[in-house]
């Protein structure tokens, strides 16, 4: 399980990474997206995998997995979410002034983006 | 008065100067000259004393941990320099008073003047040779405005430039320098350095610190190789050339070889260094002089062969010599000052400094040309004037110096460079002043009025006094100068007769016949000189400095060309590169915590989210599927959590994926439906490299960390056990993010907050600005856009959508859920009722504009934090109690819950605000 | 626990709160912020004050390292009081521009910024210090689209989408410390670190090299300063002069961590960091000085400006010896006040070109080329003299820096000041737009003037620094509040 674990936060890892070396932004934002899924999965991962040992207190209870990268997690979802919100929002603007979606700045936006 | 308010003086008097010159240009130069005047009367007080032989010194700290420090001292050589600086100021600020036009800013002028007197007095009168580096820098940065003064003329801006690239540039090495000399000898006082003459010059660091010091000061003084800047300098008002640039800051570099004469002559480096370079600086600049048209640019290359004579005199490293070097600086500045004026006043009158078109202003400006002639024969060091009397003592100097074992090069190049000089100021006067008029007669040159005339002729004045009567009106204060030099017994017996046996004599006679000959075939020796190819400085250094202009800006250009994905592909590679040396570096035990067994529908999941990933990569082209692609990962990266004892996460991610992908839906209204494929193969390899190093690097951190323990007791321990009895709630996780760790949530409903009034300014500006793009989808008569069904399905799922988050709100504390999710799920059904009925049909039912709901959601989480304050506990102390619900059952009632409250209005605030924004582009797109 | 220590950061956050529930009148919006920013400045001052000894604020009443914990020391409270002086002094410039009417929620972003950046001095777990990284970078964002724009807000596409980058990659660097180790606290590391188990030092260094990039992406460190030039040249003038403490936020960090977390003498670690950070910090300064004399226009010089005078900073801090630190510090000072002054020119130069102004620029000029008399030169000697260890390579570059830089800012301001045909003077607008600017150069002077007291304090705070006891026990002492 640790390995698979393992390799689908690297495979996340590398879809996100290939993405986001994209010239426009929409798959830009995808890779960030992904990378963030594989952020969390990482943060999640330093608590160790644990299946059937929620950190719900009980009398019942066997054992508790690591609480603490799931509070980590739970922050950083959300503040990725956030950021991926003005993000978004930026390149819609940036695509409407400019009239065109990619992320350098080498080329000289086009009058003719296709939209 | 203190010699530090001796050194604040000129800086107060540029302040009162540009307050004064709103009343006109006489005020102003009141003013500057009232604050000269009490510095030159109070450094004339300290005479006596100094003549005595005291040091007068004064300090304050400054920055006593470095060794910078105020300190200021006062000795001959400093009461010398002290009293050209302020005294030739004086007579200076007279002459611009009259120069300038009136269409001249003055004010700016004066004040520029008097900065750099300031400066330059400091220089002077320093005690600390950082302090002195301050001002030295300063100088350079007040001459560079007084260059640039006339800032009309291309000629004055380059030439601004270009002196403060060298003589500033200098300034930096002299940085080094003196920080090394400070090392060697412990202390940044001159008055300690000076007594360490052998410990400075047995150090290693020696060679350095002269050499960099060297630099500084050659740069200032214009020696060879640095001197072109100074006839580029000329491009500044005359009253400039005349103070700046030549009777004091180009003396700067020659004041610091005599300050620090003591420690660093008389070795064998300081003797090829400085006495080769100026003997070479003055006979060639010498020569350069003859074949110059400008009246200024002919006295610049004469004051840089002077500079260059008195750099000879000091690198000779004798006492003799240094008292030589002393003197010809007085002179110096007395007759080519005068010069200077003098030239100004020819192109004043004449409204030309075209040697060419000048001639026969004898007849017509009497009284400049008996000013310029006494001034001119000093410079060629005729008998009876003071220029003969240091000149002489320098070619006595010269007769004896043997050069690597050769006993008559120095005395040649010497005389050499007398007889250019005899050239190039007979020149001046005949072509100049004597003959006839070749310029056309539109204008008629006569002599000004006393205001330009009273500078020069006081300094003729002195030419021929001091000429007549040295010992008299000179030797006293030569001899303290130099006494503060060398450190010798004041003996100065200055000759006006040498004597029959002295080679100086017929060194002399020989350079007077030489400059007549000169003269009578100069037109055969300038087109020799016009036939002789010759690098021009100029054109050297600006082709150097443009091309390394060039050279910045392609650089710069190239790497910051705004290419996003090369950053990111270079901080990636450095990351990993980075990790991997740590890694490698470092020693590493693998762990040994058991592996955990994969189910088989695990393992399926497993298999479609990895295959999700890549499809996403692959079919990224297409948006709207990679985007569900990437959906798709969300749900099993949720399934994932819940199974893997991670209830809270699964329950956040399945919402706040459903919420991502419905605002990026509506963004791809906005976006290009597809990627164009634009990226060659050899591209996507090395994407497709660097993906897959990053991908290996985070699977092998990954799965290094799972598979061992940590190396001490995680903290969550303590959170495990306190959850109930410390945070009173059985869900560790929630107690953790609203109580244990509740700042960092305070912290990310801020952050979720900032997102959404970020999102609505953009869109508010958005809405005013012109579009480049108008998206096309977003017609709202278009087909069925508010699906009769879903409109009514999503009537009701609302009321289900607000009782699951009320649910899941109240019981977060004890089981999964909580203030965030709860938000998003209200959140989820408000979008579906916008997705079904569109937006002007929800934001007229919307009660509360987002906005306040995100700022009360901020102020009462604050407010929750705050109140523990009152109990007298740190912000977001909980307390907390039960209570019974009907059909929820056993709520606990925290002050933590209504932390949670804050956090619910400002996630469902914010999500609302972000989708409302986008709609509302939607409405104006139309 | 004086709740003095986190008013900071409450205040800030309470009052935006405020501005978005009321939204009133853009005077009001100024005299709220104002009188924030304000306030910011006396707190910090007291924090100051009573900084002898680090003392601790336990959230939440509970004990290090369970709860989250601020500490307020010598260092945080040197941070708070340039945040809360260059906020001010900011707010001067936009409320006398009118920067602020140019788009929606100036304040309230401003305000939040201003609260990011406070938490982020005064946060004592590495965690927390990620959501503050994260609470004043979306302040930035909103910041630098402000007033929006075709070049702003692709210039701002890219300067969010790299810090995603770069809080993915911190997050990582957390998790792997918290996995290794099982703290987040940094007093806590600090105690444990020591202790860590020899296999364990790989993982470690990894996570160490990780966190310390992170730091050096917002301190603009090479190759990782590709945003900067973008993203201050096309932010509104005034939000970048606001963004030249950002990037001290990067170098706070990694003096902190450097000397509490990581410090030269840990066995895992060494001097690992040291010997990353010196050459990068060294290729960064000249890399800015180049740019100074390659550009063009002046908003994308004075951003290489700051990327150079980043460099010279990081290379004091890289060296992390007391001196040196001590060294840093005060250019730290220093380059944010003239940095952000040279930014506030840059948006008055295009309307007036008045004595006033050019006086104003030549002194913006002289503090950032180094050059005398102001604190850029007192500056650039204490660092040199404090890397008289590795002098010749290191001095000659900064001193040719310094060139490079001096001739830039020649070349432009001769050709702004000098060549240009001024722009005709209008008296109507913004009278009083040279007023923070000349705010700003007054306190470079001061700075240089008092430069003996200032760095008798800042080498007080070194020290403290570089032996953390007094910090560590400050968190555990209180432990159980």
């Amino acid at each position: 399980m640790e390995l698979l674990v393992a390799i689908a936060i690297g495979t996340l890892t590398s879809s996100g990474v290939y993405l986001m070396l994209r010239q426009r932004s929409f798959p830009v934002i995808l890779g960030l997206s992904l990378l963030s899924y594989a952020v969390n999965l990482f943060i999640f991962a330093a608590g160790r995998l644990a299946p059937d040992l929620p950190p719900i207190i009980s009398k019942t209870a066997l054992g508790y997995t690591d609480p603490l990268p799931q509070a980590l997690v739970l922050t950083a979802i959300v503040i990725s979410f956030g950021m991926t919100a003005v993000l978004v929002i930026m390149a819609i603007g940036a695509y409407l002034t400019s009239g065109a979606d990619d992320v350098a700045l080498t080329q000289a936006p086009t009058d003719e983006g296709q939209a | 008065m203190s010699l530090a308010l001796i050194a604040a003086l000129p800086f107060i008097g540029a302040l009162v100067a540009a307050l004064a010159s709103r009343f006109g240009r006489t005020a102003a130069t009141l003013a500057a000259s009232a604050c000269t005047a009490t510095a030159l009367a109070a450094i004339l007080a300290y005479l006596p004393q100094v003549l005595a032989g005291t040091v007068v010194t004064t300090r304050f700290d400054w920055l006593p941990q470095l060794g910078l420090n105020a300190e200021f001292r006062l000795d001959g050589l400093g009461v010398l320099f002290a009293i050209l600086i302020l005294g030739i100021g004086l007579l200076i600020q007279l002459y611009a008073r009259f120069y300038l036009d009136s269409s001249d800013p003055y004010g700016r002028f004066i004040t520029f003047l008097m900065l750099f007197q300031g400066a330059m007095l400091g220089i002077v009168i320093s005690d600390n040779i950082l302090l002195l580096l301050v001002f030295w820098e300063m100088t350079s940065l007040s001459s560079f405005l007084l260059i640039g003064y006339w800032n009309h003329l291309a000629a004055g801006r380059q030439g601004a430039r270009m002196a403060l690239a060298i003589t500033g540039g200098g300034g930096l090495a002299m940085i080094a320098g003196m920080l090394l000399l400070g090392q060697i000898a412990g202390s940044y006082t001159l008055s300690d350095i000076l007594s360490q003459r052998e410990v400075i010059q047995a150090s290693p660091l020696y060679l350095p610190a002269l050499l960099l010091i060297l630099t500084g000061a050659f740069a200032k003084s214009a020696q060879f190789p640095f001197h072109f800047w100074l006839p580029h300098a000329m491009a500044a008002p005359t009253p400039v050339s005349a103070y700046l640039h030549s009777a004091t800051m180009v003396k700067a570099g020659l004041f610091l070889m005599a300050r620090l004469w003591p420690v660093l002559s008389g070795t064998e480096a300081w003797f090829l260094i400085v006495a080769t370079t100026g003997l070479l600086t003055m006979a060639f600049a010498a020569k350069v002089a003859l074949f110059k048209d400008d009246l200024k640019a002919i006295l610049a290359y004469s004051t840089v062969s002077h500079l260059g004579l008195i750099t000879f005199l000091f690198g000779l490293g004798t006492e003799a010599a240094a008292l030589a070097a002393v003197f010809h600086i007085l002179c110096h500045a007395t007759f080519k000052a005068a010069l200077f004026m003098v030239a100004g006043i020819v192109d004043h009158e004449a409204h030309t400094r075209d040697i060419r078109l000048l001639g026969g202003l004898r007849r017509v400006m009497p009284v400049t040309f008996v000013l310029a002639t006494i001034a001119t024969l000093s410079m060629a060091g005729v008998p009876l004037l003071n220029g003969f009397l240091s000149k002489e003592m320098m070619l006595e100097e010269a007769a004896h110096t043997a050069w690597l074992g050769n006993s008559w090069i120095v005395p040649a190049m010497a005389t050499l460079a007398a007889m250019l000089s005899v050239g190039y100021a007979l020149r001046f006067l005949v072509q100049g002043f004597l003959g006839t008029s070749r310029n056309d007669d539109s204008y008629s040159p006569h002599d000004p009025s006393w205001g330009l005339l009273a500078s020069p002729a006081l300094l003729a004045v002195l030419v021929v006094a001091i000429g007549l009567m040295p010992m008299t009106l000179a030797a006293w204060l030569v001899d303290s100068a130099s006494a503060a030099v060398t450190g010798a017994t004041p003996k100065a017996y200055i000759k006006l007769w040498h004597g029959l046996e002295s080679p100086a004599l017929y060194m002399s006679l020989l350079a007077f016949g030489g400059g007549f000959i000169l003269l009578g075939s100069y037109d055969r020796l300038r087109a020799l000189w016009e036939a002789t190819p010759r690098p021009e400085a100029k054109a050297l250094f600006d082709t150097s400095l443009n091309g390394l202009t060039r050279a910045a800006r392609a650089l710069t250009e190239r790497m910051h060309d705004g290419d996003l994905a090369r950053s990111f592909a270079l901080a990636i590679v450095t990351m990993l590169v980075l990790a991997a040396y740590a890694f490698g570096s470092g020693s590493h035990v693998a762990g040994s915590r058991a592996l955990t067994p994969v189910p088989l529908d695990v393992g399926a999941a497993w298999l479609v989210l990895a295959l999700a990933s890549l499809a996403a990569t692959v079919m990224h082209h297409r948006r709207l599927l990679s985007l569900l692609l990437v959906g798709i990962i969300g749900l099993i990266l949720s399934a994932g959590f819940a199974y893997l004892a991670a209830p809270d996460l699964a329950l956040t991610q399945i919402t706040v994926e459903v919420v991502t992908v419905v605002l990026m839906l509506l963004a791809l209204n906005f976006l290009p439906a597809t990627t164009p494929r634009e990226t060659t193969a050899l591209r996507k390899l090395r994407d497709g490299a660097v993906a897959v190093a990053a991908g290996l690097g985070t699977t092998l951190l990954a799965f290094a960390l799972l598979t061992r323990e940590a190396a001490f007791a995680p903290i969550s321990a303590f959170h495990l056990a306190q959850s109930k009895p410390g945070a009173g709630g059985t869900n560790a996780v929630n107690t953790i993010i609203v109580d244990f760790r509740g700042f960092d949530t305070y912290g990310e409903i801020i952050v979720l907050g900032i997102a959404a009034i970020l999102i609505f300014a953009l869109v508010e500006g958005l809405l005013v600005t012109k579009w480049r793009i108008i998206p096309p989808a977003t017609d709202p008569d278009a087909g069925d856009a508010h699906p009769v069904m879903l409109r009514v399905a999503t009537r009701f799922i609302l009321p289900i959508a607000m009782m699951v988050g009320t649910y899941l709100f109240l019981r977060g504390h004890n089981q999964p859920g909580g203030g965030f999710v709860a938000g998003l799920v209200f959140a989820i059904g408000l979008v579906m009722q916008y997705m079904a009925s569109g937006i002007e049909w929800t934001s007229a039912r919307r009660r509360y504009p987002y906005q306040t709901v995100i700022g009360a959601g901020v102020l009462i989480a604050s407010a929750t934090g705050i109140g523990s304050w009152i109990a007298g506990r740190p912000f977001l102390t909980s307390n907390y109690g039960y209570f019974h619900i009907p059909l929820v059952g056993e709520v606990e009632l925290a002050t933590a819950a209504l932390f949670d409250l804050g956090v619910f209005l400002c996630v469902l605030g914010a999500v609302m605000l972000a989708l409302d924004a986008i709609a509302r582009l939607a409405k104006g797109a139309n | 626990m004086s709740n003095l220590i986190i008013a900071p950061i409450i205040l800030p956050a309470v009052l935006a709160g405020l501005l978005v529930i009321l939204r009133p009148s853009i005077g009001l919006q100024r005299v709220i912020s104002g009188a924030g920013a304000l306030a910011l400045c006396v707190i910090a001052v007291m924090l100051a004050a009573q900084a002898d000894t680090p003392r601790a604020y336990f959230l939440g009443n509970w004990p290090a390292p369970f709860g989250i914990a601020l500490m307020s020391d010598r260092l945080s409270s040197l941070m708070l009081m340039l945040t809360a002086a260059l906020g001010l002094l900011v707010l001067i410039h936009v409320a006398s521009t009118g920067w602020d009417r140019s788009g929606k929620h100036f304040h309230t972003l401003f305000l939040f910024q201003l609260m990011g950046l406070n938490g982020a001095f005064l946060t004592a777990d590495a965690f927390n210090l990620f959501v503050f990284f994260e609470v004043l970078l979306i302040a930035s964002y909103g910041l630098m689209v402000h007033g929006g724009g075709r070049d702003r807000l692709r210039a701002g596409v890219q300067y969010v989408a790299f810090n995603l980058l770069g809080s993915s990659l911190f997050l990582i660097a957390l998790a792997t410390i918290y996995a290794v180790t099982g703290t987040l606290n940094m007093a806590d590391l600090a105690v444990k670190l020591p202790e860590l188990p020899a296999g364990d030092s790989a993982l470690l260094r990894v996570a160490a090299v990780l966190v310390m990039m992170v730091f050096a992406i917002k301190a603009a460190m090479v190759p990782l300063q590709f945003w900067l030039p973008a993203t201050y040249a096309n932010a509104p003038a005034p939000v970048a002069a606001l963004f030249a403490v950002m990037t001290k936020v990067g170098a706070y960090a990694l003096i902190r961590f450097g000397t509490l977390v990581f410090p030269t003498d840990l066995a895992a670690t060494g001097t690992l960091i040291q010997d990353l950070l010196q050459p990068a910090a060294i290729i960064t300064m000249v890399i800015g000085a180049i740019g100074v004399l390659g550009s063009r226009e002046l908003p994308r010089l004075v951003a290489f400006s700051a990327l150079g005078s980043m460099g010279l900073l990081l290379i004091a801090v890289s060296a992390f010896t007391p001196q040196a630190t001590a060294a840093a510090l005060y250019y730290l000072i220093h380059s944010t006040l003239a940095m952000a002054a040279l930014f506030l020119l840059s948006d008055l130069v295009p309307n007036r070109r008045d004595g006033l102004t050019a006086a104003l620029f030549m002194a913006a000029a002289v503090a950032m080329a180094g050059m005398p008399p102001l604190s850029g030169f007192v500056g650039k000697l204490l660092i040199m003299d404090a890397l008289r260890a590795s002098a010749p390579l290191i001095w000659t570059l900064i001193l040719l820096s310094s060139l490079l830089t001096m001739l830039g800012l020649a070349r432009i301001g001769s050709g702004l000041f000098w060549k240009a045909e001024a722009p005709r003077p209008s008296d109507s607008i913004a009278p009083f737009a040279p007023v923070a600017t000349a705010l700003c150069l007054s306190a470079l002077l001061a700075l240089t003037l008092g430069a003996g007291p200032i760095l008798t304090w800042l080498e007080a705070t070194a020290q403290n620094l570089h032996a953390p006891a007094a910090y560590i026990a400050a968190l555990s002492l209180g432990a159980g509040g």
